[in-house]
């Protein structure tokens, strides 16, 4: 297998179990760089077993010049929401990737490198629907990774979801999104060992 | 000796012990020595018997100056009097600062009957002092003079019609919720309905009623008519300060005096002078932080408690720098006048009412955050309700908390404490919002956390309110509910009021309970700012 590795190229991976929505996930991800950065992107996704219930995956190439081979042997960013997909994909991880969990569904052993946890099925149960953990996920990637614009992904999320639910899931996809940014602000006062309200 | 400030218009107040000190008076005034005109001699048993609600009454009633000259050290007749007048001075002396109308206005010194020269030394030099200072600028409305018998019954028929009392069913529901009454008091809500319709408002009873009630709202919530009581009460006391002047205010009206000071345009208080370092404020931002009278409760209550109201203030702040809210803070903060709204005393009130209003237009402040329940209400609602109309949003700081813990990536530290949790009856429920202070508890990770037997929407009320009507029963009920949450298994009960904790540590005095009583009081907001942390 050859290995296209250029600077500008972002591979990445989103796995999960079936039916959590991965493949949109990955699909809203390519779309959005595609139609709306106007970069060029590509999307396999997992077909077979996996998608009926399994670890299924989709991968995804972002990049500012035309991609000449679809799958990613070793991801930039690898978007986990499920153990078993973590399990299956932690080994391609380098340690200058970027992994994002969901923390009440993938416990971590020995990640190799830089990681971020969300409780983002959590939060879709509390927004009243299990179903948008993955495009609380996507704002939690977008806030993260800068991968696309999160002007790109609202877009098509308006355009990739069921008629009618448009307006919960950019809800959801804020909530994700404000959820990455305090994330990197919590680390930013981390750094300055300043985590709590009180001095200690 | 100064031509610009008219000598006579000054008010030096002194008091004169009645032994020592005054011998020495007697002798200046024998000699016809020249005592400054300014001064005003109220001779007293003792110095120490002058309490700082009388030292500071006299500021809010016009005085410029006040000396309290006593005894000696070691010369005082019934032993304490002189340690009394110097722990009162200092503490008046402090509050003063705060208050902007400066401690070096009030003064004490003691003489022997002999040292009639140093007493006039000490008298000029002070009289001096005051004079340099120039008036203190306190004016305060008094109450209005007694109003004639045809306007006193126009105002009963217009407030029994403003509050609809005549669709009180006489049902009892009330008398069957009141805290006051199931602890035992001769109180009845309904009782007091009926008095104000037949006109009996200055029988002993109903009066002593009207000032007891707890206004905490717990009848309003029951009553099937959805007579509106505390409101209804604030009226009916209104109505009592224009009829005669009240004694109903504890703790000698010192934070009445206090807060009528305030309402004077001419003062300008010295809020937030000593404020931690590490605490970010900004004088440009238009988000503003209300604090409220904590500093004052920790000066006034320090002497009989270890009282810390002062630091739910600071940890409010501490929260807004953790969320990268910096906010501004009013160097010259007011009261926000909810205990002399609910004293009766309403003109004062919109004096103080109408200066706040003014001053956050004047300074665009577009957002106030306070953590105190009263002011929240006064600020968010009371101001409206009373005529004014401020432009200002009014958020609890429960509110910011809440929407920014929502969104962001911050976790709680677990807390090895049991807890429970003692509402505050003006956001629990004369504001309706139980539920705000639940949704951070909730968030919180103590050992344990359980509900009081009366809790959220029926609980009960920490004894007093308003500063007025506290007696025995005040203390049973705060006993009652002491033991409520004792009874939970806790060992820390949270608060959301700086008074509930005030009232609440006063129960524990009892040297005789102590032990049963004994529980770690600590507000919502100082828990929050102990285990808040980002993640990531």
């Amino acid at each position: 297998m050859s290995k296209k590795t250029q600077s500008s190229q972002t591979e990445i991976i989103v796995t999960g179990f079936g039916g959590q929505g991965i493949i949109l996930a990955g699909r809203i991800l390519g779309t959005s760089a595609s139609l709306g950065d106007k970069k060029e992107s590509t999307l396999v996704q997992a077909y077979g077993p996996e998608s009926r219930g399994g670890a299924c995956n989709a991968q995804v190439i972002i990049s500012d010049s035309p991609i000449h081979y679809p799958y990613v042997d070793k991801p930039k960013i690898l978007v986990a929401m499920s153990q078993a997909g973590y399990d299956k994909f932690a080994p391609t991880l380098d340690p200058d990737s970027i992994l994002l969990i969901d923390q009440d569904l993938v416990s971590l052993e020995h990640a190799v490198c830089d990681h971020y946890a969300i409780p983002s099925t959590r939060m879709a149960e509390n927004l009243g629907n299990k179903m948008m953990a993955n495009i609380i996920m996507l704002g939690f990637c977008t806030a993260i990774t800068q991968a696309v614009s999160s002007e790109a992904v609202q877009a098509t999320i308006a355009r990739s979801v069921p008629k009618g639910s448009e307006e919960r899931n950019i809800e959801a996809f804020t909530k994700g999104f404000d959820y990455g940014l305090s994330t990197l602000k919590g680390r930013e006062k981390r750094a300055i060992g300043r985590t709590g309200a009180v001095l200690q | 000796m100064n031509d610009h400030i008219n000598d006579s218009s000054l008010n030096i107040l002194l008091f004169l012990c009645n032994w020592g000190a005054h011998t020495a008076f007697l002798t200046l005034q024998d000699q016809r020595q020249p005592i400054p005109d300014e001064i005003r001699m109220v001779r007293t048993p003792c110095t120490g018997r002058i309490d700082r609600a009388m030292l500071l009454k006299a500021f809010a009633k016009g005085a410029d100056g006040v000396a309290l000259v006593g005894c000696e050290p070691g010369t005082c007749r019934y032993g304490s009097g002189t340690a009394t007048s110097k722990r009162n001075t200092q503490d008046v002396q402090q509050t003063l600062d705060i208050m902007g109308l400066g401690g070096e206005r009030l003064r004490f010194a003691g003489f022997l009957p002999e040292q009639s020269g140093e007493l006039l030394a000490f008298l000029q030099e002070f009289t001096a002092e005051v004079k340099a200072l120039g008036p203190a600028g306190t004016r305060t409305v008094p109450a209005t003079p007694p109003m004639d018998m045809d306007q006193h019954r126009q105002a009963l028929r217009q407030l029994v019609a403003d509050h609809d009392i005549h669709a009180c069913q006489d049902c009892g529901k009330c008398s069957s919720a009141c805290p006051l009454s199931l602890i035992g008091k001769p109180f009845s809500p309904r009782a007091i309905a009926s008095a104000v319709i037949t006109g009996g408002i200055h029988a002993p009873g109903v009066r002593e009623n009207v000032w007891s009630c707890l206004t905490c709202g717990l009848c309003y919530d029951r009553c099937p008519s959805a007579v509106n009581f505390p409101a209804f009460i604030k009226e009916l006391r209104h109505i009592y300060r224009q009829a005669d002047l009240p004694d109903q205010e504890v703790h000698g009206g010192f934070f009445h005096s206090l807060m009528r000071s305030m309402s004077s345009g001419a003062v300008t208080p010295r809020r937030w002078d000593r404020l931690p370092e590490e605490i970010r404020v900004d004088p440009d931002s238009t988000t503003l932080f209300f604090g409220g009278c904590a500093p004052y409760y920790d000066i006034f209550f320090g002497k009989h408690s270890d009282s810390q109201t002062n630091r739910i203030l600071l940890d409010s702040l501490r929260l807004l720098n953790f969320f990268d809210v910096v906010p501004r803070v009013l160097p010259d903060e007011r009261c926000c006048g909810h205990d002399l709204l609910w004293s009766g005393d309403r003109e004062n009130f919109l004096r103080l009412a109408r200066l706040n209003v003014e001053q956050l237009h004047n300074l665009g402040i577009e957002t106030v955050i306070t953590t105190c329940p009263e002011c929240y209400m006064t600020l968010h609602t009371t101001y409206g309700e009373q005529g004014l109309t401020p432009r200002f949003r009014v958020i609890h700081l429960y509110d910011f908390l809440e929407e920014q813990i929502d969104k962001n990536a911050v976790g709680f530290k677990s807390l090895d404490r049991a807890i429970t949790f003692q509402d505050s009856c003006r956001l629990g429920r004369l504001e309706g919002r139980a539920d705000l202070p639940r949704k951070l508890l909730k968030r919180l990770r103590p050992a344990k956390f359980e509900e009081m037997k009366e809790s959220a929407g029926a609980s009960i009320c920490c004894g007093n309110c308003a500063w007025t009507g506290c007696d025995s029963y005040s203390k049973a009920l705060q006993v009652k509910r002491l033991e409520q949450a004792h009874a939970t298994g806790s060992d820390l009960l949270v608060t959301a009021c700086p008074k509930c904790q005030i009232h609440l540590k006063c129960a524990m005095e009892d040297p005789f309970r102590r032990e049963q009583l004994q529980i770690e009081l600590m507000d919502l907001t100082s828990v929050i700012a102990q285990t808040i942390h980002w993640e990531g």
